[in-house]
Formats: C-alpha cells, structure tokens, sequence
C-alpha cells in the first residue's frame, strides 16, 4: 500500500530510521560534539597546561569580538575582499563561458586549458605568486617595473599586497565560475535565441533579455560556492603575506589562526569562529532565499 | 636491575672526552664502540622514543645518524619534522591532552618552554641521578648564555633542556666588494668601511646609502632586510634597539636569559628605545625595497642573488651561502655597535623531556638528549653532508679540526662564522628577546606594529607607544 501510495509506512518509517541510526549517531558525534563544545568554549578560559582546563568567564570572549578594534578591522578587510574576488570572479568566469561557448571550434581544449588553475593546491599558488612578485627575481614583478606600471614591493606594500592577494585568489577559482556558468549556458533555449535572432536582436539585448535570465539561477549557484569558499579563505595570503603589511591584508581566517594555534587564546577563538559561522550561514541563507525566490518567477 | 657505579660511568665519559681528539672518519664506529662498554647506555634497550623537532639542520643530521645511537643503545629513535609553528600547536595540544605522543621535544624557548616549563621534566632529576650517564664534559661546556637561555626558566637551578641549537643574527657582507671598493669607500665617507668591532650602526647606514647611490656595479643595494610581517622583523629590529639600549621590559637581559611570568611594564617609549625606531626607519628606508615582503629565507636568497652588499641574518645560512656562487666572497662579523653596545639577536633552541612520558621512556629520551647534545654528536653534525647546525659547546670549537676550519677552504661551511659567533655569544654581545609565556602575542604587536611603521602609517613614537600599550594590556602590567 505505502508503494502505491508513495509515502512510507509509520512501521517502515521506523525501520529506516533504525537502520540510518548508527551512521546518525556517529554524524552527530563528530559534528554537534564539537560544535557544542566550541559553544561552551566560547564562555570559558580555556588552559592547555595539565590536561584540557576550562574556567567559565561568562560573556568576556564575546565583548571582546565585539569591542576588539583589530576584530573590527580584520572584518572590513575580509569585506572589501569577499567582494572584490567574488565579484571579479563572477564576472570574468560569466565572460570566460560565454566566449567559450560561443567557440564552434577547440572549445575542448580551451576549457581543459582554461581549468588547470584550480586543480593547483592553494598552497601552491601562494607559493608561485610569492616566487612571480618576488622584487628580486620575480617574473611579474621585473614587468611591471619595465613597462612601468609598478616599481615597488608589490607584497610589501599597502594596497598592491591586497590587490595581489585578490588576483591570486580570482586567476585560481574563476575558472570554477567559468564551469559552472558554461554548464547553465547549455541549457539557454536555442529556438528562443533563433528567434530573437530572426527578430534582428543584438548580441548584447539577446545577453540581457534571453541568455542572462535564463542561467540566472545556476549564477546564483556559482555566487554561493564562491562566496563560501571566500569566506574562509586562508592559505594563499598565509602563504605570501602572512596578513601584513601593516595588517592591510589580515582577514579573519588569518586573525583566528593567530588567536587559536599562536596565541593559544582558545577561548577567545571560539568566539570569533562562531561568529564566522554565523557570517557564513547569513550568506547562505541569503542566497538560497534569493534562489528560491527565483525560482518562483521563472 | 642492574646497579652501576658514577665511576665506571665517568671512566666510560672519558673515553668519550678523548674521542673527541679523533677524526670524523672513524667517530661514529668509536662513539658506538667506546660507550656501549658501560651498560648505562644498556638500560631502555628495545624502547622506541619519539622525538618531535623543528625542521632544522641538526635534526637533519642527526636523523641521518641514528644508527650509532641505536647500536649504543638499543633505542629506537622516531623523529617528527615539521616547521616551528606547527610543532607548537601539537606540543601544546599534547600538553591540553595530558599525553605524550612526543617524548623528546624541540623546545623552544620562547614558544614551547616559557609557557609549558611545567610539562617538561626537570633535567636535574637525570643529571643528580648516579645509575644515568653522565652529559660529557658537564652542562659547564654548553656555551654559558646559551645554557641560561634555552635551558632554564625563572630560577638558575631548574634545568629544563639541553641547548641543542644556536643560530644567531650577525653581520654578513660581501667581502669582495669590500675589498675592491675599499680605497673609494674610505676616501668618501670618511672612516674604514671594513666591519669590525667598532663599526656603528650609523656607519652602517652611511655604508648602505654609499652602495646605494650606484658606486658599486655589482649591487643595486647596500642592505637588505628580512621586514616582513613577520617574527623576522621583530628579530631584525631587536639587534637595533639593544644596540641602542632600549628593551622590551626592564632588565631585558635577565628576562631574555632566565624568563619571567611578570615582566612587569614595557619599556617600548624609553628615549634609547625611540632613538632605535627612528634609526631603524631611517635605515629600511634605503634598504632594498624588497625587505618588507623577505622573512630570513628570502633575504638570504636576495643577498645570494646579488641584489646587495650586506645583510643582519642568521649565522647558520653561512652553509648555504658558501656553497652559492658567492662561495668565497662572504665575510662575517658581529653585528654593529650602537651608543650602547654590539648585539646579535640569539635564536637558539634547547631540546628536552615530556614530563607526561612513562618513566622507562623518560629514561630512553635522557640516553638521547646525552648523545644527541655530546661533543661527538655535534662534530658529526658540522661533518654531515645533509645538515647539521652549529655546536652549542666550546669544547667542539677547541678542537684542532673545528678551529682549522674557520678558514676558507673548509668542509664546514659553518665554522667559517666561529670566530664572529664566540664574540656574538659573549654577555655583552648576546641579544635576548623576553622569555615570557605570552611571547607569540607580544612578538605579534611588535612585528605588526614595525610593520606599520615602515608602511608610513605611524611614526617611530606613535608605533612605540602603541605597541607598549598592546603589550601592557598582554602581559598585566
């Protein structure tokens, strides 16, 4: 009966959740364990010396997140650089899949091309562009000093540190945006595109009115990958700057490093990583609440 | 169980002192040979020990000789390399964790020894023990600063590792330029440009700037730097401020060398301490632009490069650097006086004993520290094709072998230093940062703060005052 009907029985509802619950038990182990964990830690002094020691001190870590001026300041930086890469990346990967889809030849090769940035580990490219900007034997750095578009420490300064940061970040994961976009791109209708044609529309209004809306959703799907990537975004700016210099590129991935495996203030860094999950669920839900609405439309 | 008496003990040490006179061909088989005699060495035959350690030069060797302390006694030896900041974090969380996954520990002795001294077993404790060998030659031979600084926390009786490394920040130059332009140097800037005890720091400068202003082909710059935001811009600035008299706390000497839990209130704003950030502004100033993006590496790679004449760097690239192009062209001195005297920022590191160990374990890791500290040992370090650092012993620069290296040519690139770094480890040439138990916070404010300073966003007194203040509200005071 449950099988014609196609909602499961109360009896078998409970058998799978019989059968499910080892895997759930063991889920909630390693997962709702630690998170209540790093709740409680954020209420508490925590001491690493003579076995794990906790002494409660009420709400001290969470007015430190909110009064801490270089919380504050690590937060604005991670802003300024959440939007930059994930704009940048939005827009040249759109760009990169619609020139790429609108190849009728080597469309293969150029994506395999096109890709092989982001299969290199973060690590490795923190370390390149360490080696590329190097003001001694570096390749980009020697450019731009004779062609003269720069000619001082591009990691060592102010301002050219950030931007290289970010163009790091973008020349690695645009391509993903690329990918994802390019697979939307399949799914524009060809016979609405046809027709648009025959109606003698532009490439740019047929972009607008036609191909733009129609992946609309699988761009919000990129924007969403990208931005929780973002966000906790750490090992090429550990790798090349380490946050400096004077502070201009410490987001808050690097800060809580620093108060959590430096410092050993773990208390304090349970509460500035809550509040980097918290971030990162608004951004979620705000997103998926932006798919669905979307979706609705369409 | 077996009893042994201290002095068949101390004759089989003897045997070892004498060893010392013997050449580095036959060492290894004679260590084995002349120790596995006294069945001291025999005691935790078939333990295996873990030894956790900074991927440095000794450890290198000394991973490539386990052998010989095997065949000595029957341990076996497991090391773990990885880089400082990481070691930290599992020395820690083995600490949180009561456990002890390591049992012999690279401890550093600003991150792992000031704050987790408790966690370690007091040396003491193997050294007054009559059935355990005895260190060759007495803690006496460690060089005396050293011992202090990697071994000892708050009090002078505790001992809590054995110095096991020693690099140390000197001046590195290249001497070739030196000497060909060293007529046109004197002639414009008035002084003998030739390093030397009495050069300053402010001649230092005028020596940079002189290269700087294109007389030499060969460079484009006079200095480099490793200014990163980074621990190597603390270290970098800590040669100018002790030169200049200024330090971090009162009596900075004594807390570099023993440590303390209150340091009390810094002394960042002191007029010696100010003098010392304008001057070492001034200096990053005309220094290669690329110093604020190098840590000691890429400095080190720069100067072999070409890209400068000199540099304030870690006495231990000596070894990479004489195997570079520039292999002959390098000269090494202490580093430049201020008003108030020479210091050379000491980095070394001590290796000792997790108290959380069993105690057969902690017999085993006693038997390691002994063999892996020894005169021998060390000869064997400065010997080995694969790493090996510096001794931490002045019987192993007494020896014939190690003195007749210090000139070129030599198998032990090295000892090309020894003279500059016996002169930089003397009590009033020795640099030592604060061995507190908040340091990684304080080292933080300190290079962040330089950072900002070189950036142009603060002056040498706002930068002071700021960073005094972040420290004061870290360390209580």
């Amino acid at each position: 009966m449950a099988l014609l009907t196609g909602k499961p029985s109360a009896q078998r509802q409970g058998f799978e959740l019989a059968m499910m619950s080892p895997a759930l038990f063991l889920l909630a182990l390693i997962t709702l364990v630690p998170f209540f964990s790093i709740i409680w830690m954020s209420f508490n002094d925590v001491s690493l010396m003579g076995g794990l020691a906790f002494e409660f001190s009420g709400l001290d870590n969470w007015q430190r997140v909110f009064t801490d001026p270089d919380i504050r300041s690590s937060w604005l930086i991670s802003l300024v650089y959440f939007l930059a890469t994930v704009g940048l990346e939005m827009l040249i990967g759109t760009v990169m899949a619609l020139l790429v889809y609108s190849l009728t030849r080597g469309s293969n090769i150029i994506i395999s091309l096109l890709l092989i940035p982001m299969f290199i580990a973060p690590v490795i490219v923190g370390l390149l562009g360490r080696f590329m900007l190097d003001p001694s034997h570096g390749l980009y750095a020697w450019i731009l000093n004779e062609t003269g578009l720069f000619d001082g420490n591009i990691l060592g300064s102010v301002g050219s540190a950030m931007v290289a940061v970010i163009l790091m970040d973008v020349w690695e994961w645009t391509p993903l945006v690329a990918l994802i976009v390019l697979a939307g791109l399949t799914s524009v209708p060809e016979d609405v595109l046809e027709a648009a044609e025959m109606d003698g529309a532009k490439y740019a209004q047929k972009l607008l009115y036609i191909i733009l809306p129609s992946i609309s959703n699988i761009l919000l799907v990129a924007l969403l990958i990208r931005a929780m990537d973002a966000i906790r975004f750490f090992a090429i700016i550990f790798i090349t700057t380490n946050g400096g210099p004077a502070d201009s590129t410490k987001i808050i991935p690097i800060r809580l490093y620093d108060i959590a495996f430096r410092f050993f203030d773990l208390g304090y860094a349970a509460a500035v990583g809550i509040t980097m999950l918290v971030f990162s669920i608004m951004v979620a839900t705000a997103f998926t609440k932006l798919l669905k609405r979307q979706e609705k439309t369409q | 169980m077996t009893q042994f008496k201290r002095r068949d003990i101390l004759k089989g040490m003897g045997g070892l002192a004498g060893l010392s006179l013997m050449g580095a061909g036959s060492l290894r088989t004679a260590l084995a040979q002349g120790m596995a005699s006294d069945e001291a060495w025999k005691q935790a035959s078939g333990t295996t020990i873990q030894f956790i350690s900074e991927n440095t030069p000794p450890t290198t060797a000394i991973a490539a000789n386990l052998a010989s302390f095997k065949e000595l006694t029957g341990i076996t030896v497991n090391i773990t390399e990885m880089q400082l900041g990481a070691l930290v974090q599992k020395v820690a969380l083995d600490f949180g964790a009561g456990r002890s996954s390591f049992d012999v520990i690279y401890a550093d002795p600003y991150q792992v020894l000031a704050p987790y001294h408790r966690g370690l077993v007091d040396l003491n404790t193997f050294i007054k023990d009559e059935q355990q060998p005895v260190i060759p030659k007495g803690i006496e031979d460690f060089i005396p600063s050293q011992l202090a600084a990697a071994g000892r926390f708050e009090d002078e009786e505790s001992l809590y590792a054995l110095p096991y490394d020693c690099p140390t920040m000197i001046w590195i130059y290249r001497r070739d330029l030196f000497e060909k332009y060293h007529d046109q140097m004197q002639q414009d800037l008035g002084f003998d440009p030739t390093p030397s005890d009495s050069t300053t720091w402010e001649q230092y400068y005028q020596i940079a700037d002189w290269f700087s202003k294109g007389n030499a082909s060969e460079v484009k710059y006079g200095t480099g730097h490793q200014a990163q935001q980074y621990d190597s811009l603390m270290c970098d600035f800590s040669n100018v401020l002790f030169a200049y008299g200024g330090d971090y706390f009162t009596n900075g000497q004594q807390i570099g060398l023993l440590g303390t839990d209150s340091p009390g209130a810094c002394q960042l704003t002191s007029d010696a301490s100010l003098e010392a950030a304008r001057f070492y502004q001034k200096l990053l100033k005309i220094a290669h632009p690329g110093s604020t993006s190098w840590d000691w590496t890429g400095v080190a790679n720069a100067f072999q490069n070409g890209e400068f004449a000199m540099m304030p760097e870690w006495h231990e690239f000596a070894g990479s650097l004489e195997s570079s192009p520039l292999q002959g062209k390098i000269g090494y001195a202490p580093l430049p006086k201020g008003p108030a005297r020479s210091a050379n920022l000491w980095g070394g590191t001590g290796i000792g004993i997790n108290a959380n160990a069993s105690p057969e374990k902690q017999k085993a890791a006693w038997l390691f520290l002994v063999w892996a500290t020894s005169p021998q040992t060390q000869l064997m370090g400065l010997k080995s094709k694969v790493g090996g650092g510096t001794p931490t012993r002045q019987s192993v620069y007494d020896m014939p072998e190690v003195k007749a290296a210090s000139t070129p040519p030599t198998d032990m690139p090295n000892m090309l230093t020894a003279d500059t770094m016996l002169v930089a480890w003397q009590d009033d040439h020795i640099g030592l940062r604060p061995k507190i138990a908040q340091w990684n916070e304080v080292d933080t404010v300190i290079f962040t703060e330089l950072s900002k300073m070189l950036a142009g966003q603060m002056s040498p007194e706002e930068t002071m005052q700021s960073a005094k203040q972040r420290i004061d509200r870290i360390v209580g005071a």
